[in-house]
């Protein structure tokens, strides 16, 4: 179908998939693998694609309880910060959030490697990094996903984000 | 600044386990073969041929279309049974339905070697599901087939 919108695309699979066409699952693990994988790694770091495989079993599991084609996206995106979390803790890779650890503004290696800055965080930091800096949500929907109060996503942000930004932007 | 966030993709033999485990019954058999990945992979591929020795039960298959990565094609099982398979076929990956069977073949390179995985089995129709009867038997009998063939 050339000529099909992607949302409606993907509805269609939706459906197709939920009717048990294993075909439809196949090109639908399509459209999700890269965004579950962007939503993983920086959450479960050395262990994103143990994530992501979990959070796509998880999804194909369960996807004949999703009411609305629509809704994937936002559901997904639960199911995989959900595995990515539980993932990062499981394979005990958490350290202490201690943020005075943060290079300083300017420092060549942060320029280097994102991912040693990420590193310092815990899994939930990271968490609410990513879904607000890569997902663009504001903090009540990233309370709600992460199933927190909506002030203890500032309180994280406040932790987390504003160092890390203000590390990134010199 | 344009933020390096970190970003991972799934090689096919994970894509395997993520669509199998959705797949009632399904079952995934996985297994490091001692050849590379180009080798291996040019029997996996090679659908009206290594293919079919590789896979139980199949005595003969043949592709009627390709579009890209899309492929049809004809089946016939040792026991005289027919299929029209559909699916997609790409390097490293192949998945193949009708309406009452399932293939599903991925690898992926590992260090020199190749990590390949196997799963299907007879299908549920309406269902994600298959039958759950000598999935996993058939499974082993085609990474020894596949073996032996290298």
């Amino acid at each position: 179908m050339p000529d099909e919108r992607p949302d409606d695309r993907t509805a269609r699979l939706v459906r197709a998939a939920q009717r048990g066409d294993t075909l439809a699952m196949a090109e639908l693990l399509d459209v999700l693998a890269p965004y579950v994988g962007r939503v993983c790694a920086p959450i479960a770091l050395g262990q994103g694609a143990d994530a992501a495989q979990e959070a796509l079993v998880a999804v194909f599991k369960s996807l004949r309880t999703l009411k609305d084609p629509a809704a994937l996206h936002g559901w997904v995106r639960a199911i995989a910060v959900r595995e990515a979390i539980r993932t990062a803790h499981r394979a005990a890779r958490t350290v202490p959030a201690d943020l005075s650890a943060l290079p300083a503004r300017g420092d060549p290696q942060l320029s280097a490697d994102i991912r040693d800055v990420l590193d310092r965080l815990s899994p939930e930091h990271r968490a609410v990094l990513m879904l607000r800096d890569v997902e663009g949500l504001d903090e009540r929907t990233a309370a709600a996903l992460l199933g927190v109060r909506t002030g203890t996503v500032k309180s994280r942000l406040h932790r987390a984000r504003d160092t890390f930004r203000k590390a990134w932007t010199s | 600044m344009n933020e390096p966030w970190p970003i991972t993709d799934l090689d096919p033999v994970r894509r395997l386990h993520a669509l199998a485990g959705g797949i009632r019954g399904a079952h995934v058999t996985e297994a490091h073969i001692d050849a590379p990945f180009e080798r291996v992979w040019d029997l996996l591929g090679d659908l009206e041929g290594a293919f079919g020795q590789v896979v139980p039960d199949m005595e003969r298959l043949r592709v009627v279309r390709r579009q890209g990565e899309r492929v049809e094609a004809l089946a016939r099982s040792r026991y005289g049974m027919r299929a029209r398979l559909r699916g997609v076929q790409r390097p490293g990956w192949c998945w193949l339905q009708s309406r009452f069977l399932l293939l599903g073949v991925a690898a992926a390179p590992e260090g020199p070697g190749t990590r390949v995985a196997f799963t299907g089995g007879v299908r549920l129709p309406t269902h994600a599901a298959l039958i759950p009867l000598g999935v996993r038997r058939e499974g082993s009998r085609s990474i020894q087939r596949l073996t032996a063939l290298l």
